[in-house]
């Protein structure tokens, strides 16, 4: 299995007078699980759908590949994607949904069975899809995903509404796909689970991008300052460029989270101003540590990049 | 298979897999029922049954093609409404993204639908008042040639109520807004049409519909059924041009 590259390059997307994706840019890398991670609104549904051309972006471009969705070949066989929950008629079985998109993208219809049986749905497959739970309603959507057995997955919160059996087969069936070769592109919330399943992450606050590349990296790229002068220090670790905030009542109120300065210059910096270091080391917190600290301010949150924390 | 016929294939599938068809042929049987009883028991003012007297009586009885206009418009509507309303637009538009092709042939097969209505439609309805006339004084007298224009008439009629009807469902996107714009089109605004502009009366679609039954002859058939065509095609195209860089969802 060779995936393919998910580019998104420039991307804005507009609805009136709001901004819902601005000037996006990211990479997702074949034979890796890529996490999708953002606030509820911050965008990642609308940039999926644009990547694969159900929304037209207001500018920039998105490919799969060298080329936009709409331009493939062969979509279905490049690309399987699942982003609704509902996007099924209710009154429809599971197995007849399938064999319409069996029939649509001309793969045999024994691959019906086979997807609904990957996808833990056989046994529920002649059911109205208006009776599944949320759960059987997420593995049609997979089966539907993996119906033509592409090389490239996005898939938006596949795991809402899993059972924990339910999620731990999806976070093996992704990883197998990645370790195959495969593009894994996955939006989602649960945080614990997402930290079990990627590679890398792709981190979005208000449709712009706050920080992406290796999770294993990003762990490691915060520091933790503690210092009786913590004011100062904050000032000139910002006035030096890094962005520093408070690492929160847990940690005590003379403890910083910096990032994007190496403890290396905040030691010497802080050395150079006399200010006193009780402790200085790399942050390797939780994913909701960091995705907390990178949305820290919620609803009023802004990039990192444009950050000014006063402490 | 090329993607166009693969399309068109998965959408009958659509079409097939639901319980609307079940109800639209319920709707048939129940008309072609209310049509037996007509015969059975409707009279004339004077108490006879002279309105079944001659051929063309009874093949005026039995041209389903105005009603096949308003019940495949129908359904035709809430066809193309529901795709929209499930979202079930979502996986065809992934399958195909050319929207272009994915419209025509969902189209195409709500035509067909349509089509097969308007014979069904039809023939039912021969079978009803077929069935009906030995409780009277009359044989059953319609030709085969004209029984065939009848059910042909109708399953055109169909197919042509049935992509107005998908037109509006593919603007609308609603199904009540939907059925509530085909009923609009093809039941209320063609009598006001005619009320301001009376020469339109010959070309609203019921009057064509009648044409191409045979049942009246003020518009030549192959004009009827071009006349009849347009009023299908004005719709469908509003939809194929929605569609084309409308965002899904």
């Amino acid at each position: 299995m060779t995936g393919l590259p998910l580019v998104v390059d420039h991307v804005t997307k507009r609805y009136g007078d709001r901004t819902v994706v601005d000037d996006l840019s990211f990479t997702v890398a074949p034979g890796r699980v890529t996490g999708f991670l953002g606030p509820n609104g911050s965008g990642k549904s609308t940039t999926m759908k644009m990547l694969l051309g159900l929304a037209a972006a207001d500018g920039g471009s998105t490919r799969v590949g060298d080329r936009s969705y709409v331009e493939l070949d062969d979509p279905s066989a490049t690309v399987g994607a699942a982003l609704e929950t509902n996007a099924f008629h209710p009154g429809r079985s599971g197995r007849d949904h399938l064999r319409i998109l069996a029939r649509a993208t001309g793969v045999p219809e024994r691959r019906v069975a086979e997807s609904l049986a990957t996808a833990g749905l056989a046994d529920a497959a002649d059911r109205r899809a208006g009776t599944y739970s949320l759960g059987m309603r997420q593995r049609l959507g997979l089966a539907a995903a993996l119906l033509c057995d592409p090389p490239v997955l996005v898939l938006d919160e596949p795991g809402n509404g899993l059972d924990p059996q339910g999620v731990r087969e999806l976070r093996d069936l992704l990883r197998e796909r990645a370790a195959v070769g495969g593009t894994v592109f996955v939006s989602s919330h649960l945080l614990g689970e997402v930290e079990l399943l990627v590679d890398d992450v792709v981190v979005i606050d208000r449709g712009r991008l706050v920080t992406s590349g290796p999770l294993a990296e990003l762990r490691h790229e915060t520091a933790l300052v503690r210092s009786p002068d913590a004011p100062r220090l904050a000032e000139a670790l910002r006035e030096a460029g890094a962005s520093v905030e408070p690492a929160g009542p847990d940690l005590g109120g003379s403890a910083l989270f910096v990032r994007g300065s190496s403890l290396e210059v905040i030691g010497h910096l802080a050395f150079g101003l006399g200010v006193e270091v009780s402790e200085l080391s790399a942050r390797a917190g939780s994913l909701e540590d960091l995705f907390m600290g990178w949305t820290r301010h919620g609803n009023e949150s802004v990039p990192i990049a444009e950050e000014r924390v006063v402490v | 298979m090329d993607p166009m016929r693969r399309s068109i294939r998965a959408e009958l599938l659509k079409l097939t897999t639901t319980r609307m068809p079940w109800a639209f042929l319920l709707v048939l049987l129940v008309m072609g029922g209310l049509n037996a009883a007509t015969v059975a028991f409707g009279t004339d003012m004077d108490g006879s049954k002279a309105f079944l007297s001659t051929a063309a009586d009874q093949q005026s009885l039995i041209a389903f093609a105005v009603n096949a206009t308003m019940i495949a418009g129908l359904f035709g509507a809430i066809a193309a409404a529901r795709e929209y309303a499930h979202l079930t637009v979502i996986p065809t538009f992934l399958t195909d993204p050319q929207r272009r092709r994915a419209v025509v042939a969902q189209l195409v097969a709500i035509a067909l639908g349509g089509a097969v209505l308007g014979a069904a439609g039809a023939a039912i309805t021969t079978l009803a008042v077929a069935a009906a006339l030995p409780t009277t004084e009359y044989a059953f007298l319609v030709s085969a040639l004209d029984i065939a224009r009848v059910v042909g008439a109708s399953a055109f009629a169909g197919a042509a109520g049935a992509v107005l009807g998908a037109g509006i469902g593919i603007v609308v996107r609603n199904v009540g807004g939907a059925v509530t714009g085909a009923v609009l089109v093809l039941i209320v605004a063609p009598p006001m049409l005619v009320q301001m502009i009376n020469s339109t009366a010959s070309w609203i679609p019921a009057s064509l519909a009648l044409d191409l039954s045979g049942v009246e002859a003020e518009v030549a058939a192959p004009a009827a059924a071009a006349a009849l065509l347009l009023w299908a095609l004005v719709p469908a195209l509003l939809g194929a041009i929605a569609v084309r860089h409308r965002d899904v969802a």
